[in-house]
């Protein structure tokens, strides 16, 4: 099945503030 | 067309391998801008400019630009082009940008957005249609050109060309003038917004409403304001949800007018160009309004920096996909067509966020 980029967008922003919201990235590192 | 079946993976594999290169290219500019942002925030530039009035949407375009040039020199830009994901990047970061703001404030912004967008998008796609059709452009030309403009650019285009089967070669040619123009206009327009003093939610309501591109208008808002940040990426959403209902218009035009055909096309096509994208930043709102994600916590701080991170990537890629090239194959009618349209676009957008956002539907500055 091919994902379309709306909503391959959307997981991988959701993975992401997953990540963020149980401590496995830290702002330390993301730093702009 | 016919591939062997020897060659096909090989194929494949340097395809995923040019993919990676991309990204990675991608990933090394955006540090640069990065950079190249952090070295001049303090310092006095020439004209008094302040070394903090250019963000880093400037240099990452800038840098994107550059790299674009080296590597057609070089001969490798096709080879890892399939890396330069402008779109990915910008909608990643748009739903990250969902989680700082209330979903109150969508709302607001989003009731004078549909109003701004119905008044922007009928005036500026019937006159593109009307002076395109003066300049003798073709109807698939006039109507892809007419939605990229009133709408939002390369998706819009994109959009309307299915609609109507336009050649590939006109949605090639409009998404070049639409990236051509929409880069100046990042950089241009926050300058204007700040000579007349107009408060963040106006300016951000007028970027959302006038530039072209997505990507652009997150970056002219990046540079005015966080707030103009906030109140163009929400405006320009809504703008861009508008896309399915031109779409299907289109479709209908074209078929029954144009082509002369009985059957109507189907309505289903609302939701088929709805951009989806929109959900998530939706949603990612309401993990912020009832405190899933708190403002200060180390969350909240982690995922700004990657919407951040995010944007600059989609703006190195903004710069690295620029290609003037396509203007010559088509003549300047286009383009002197496009370049009106988009300076009547520019002030009646500018007219009509000042009223809707500055007195019928004003949100007060700094109230997200």
């Amino acid at each position: 099945m091919k994902i379309n980029e709306d909503w391959l967008s959307v997981i991988v922003a959701f993975a992401l503030i997953a990540l963020a919201m149980i401590g496995l990235i830290s702002p330390a590192w993301m730093i702009f | 067309m016919t591939t062997s079946s020897v060659s096909q993976p090989a194929e494949n594999k340097s395809s995923t391998a040019g993919f990676i290169a991309g990204v990675i290219v991608v990933v090394i500019l955006a540090f640069l801008a990065r950079w190249a942002k952090l070295a001049v925030y303090g310092l006095e530039l020439p004209l008094g400019i302040p070394g903090k009035a250019l963000e880093y949407p400037l240099w990452a375009a800038l840098i994107g630009l550059v790299a674009n040039g080296i590597l057609k020199a070089t001969g490798t830009y096709e080879s890892i082009k399939s890396g330069f994901r402008t779109e990915l990047f910008l909608k990643v970061g748009l739903v990250l940008l969902g989680t700082t703001i209330s979903f109150k404030t969508i709302v607001t912004a989003a009731a004078g957005a549909i109003v701004q967008g119905v008044i922007m998008v009928t005036a500026v796609y019937f006159f593109s249609w009307w002076l395109g059709g003066k300049f003798g452009l073709s109807d698939t030309l006039r109507a892809v050109m007419s939605t990229a403009v009133s709408i939002c650019g390369v998706s819009a285009a994109i959009a309307a060309a299915g609609s109507v089967l336009a050649k590939k070669e006109e949605i090639t040619y409009i998404t070049a003038l639409v990236i051509v123009t929409a880069l100046p206009l990042m950089v241009i327009a926050p300058l204007i917004a700040g000579a007349l003093g107009l408060p963040e939610p106006v300016a951000g309501a007028w970027f959302g409403g006038n530039v072209d591109t997505t990507a652009a208008v997150v970056g002219a808002g990046t540079m005015y304001g966080e707030q103009a940040q906030q109140i163009a990426s929400i405006v320009k959403q809504t703008q861009n949800a508008l896309i399915g209902f031109v779409a299907f218009g289109l479709a209908l035009y074209f078929s029954t007018v144009v082509e002369g055909k009985k059957e109507r096309p189907s309505a289903s096509v609302i939701w088929k160009r709805f951009p989806k994208f929109v959900l998530g930043f939706i949603f990612a709102s309401l993990l912020f309004t009832f405190g899933v994600i708190e403002k200060g916590s180390d969350a909240a701080s982690a995922i700004s920096a990657m919407k951040d991170w995010a944007f600059c990537l989609a703006f190195v890629c903004m710069g690295l996909e620029l290609s003037a090239g396509e203007f010559k194959k088509m003549g300047w009618s286009p383009v002197i067509v496009y370049l009106i349209v988009t300076l009547f676009n520019t002030v009646l957008a500018l007219a009509v966020s000042w009223i809707i956002f500055g007195y019928l539907l004003p949100i007060p500055a700094g109230a997200l």
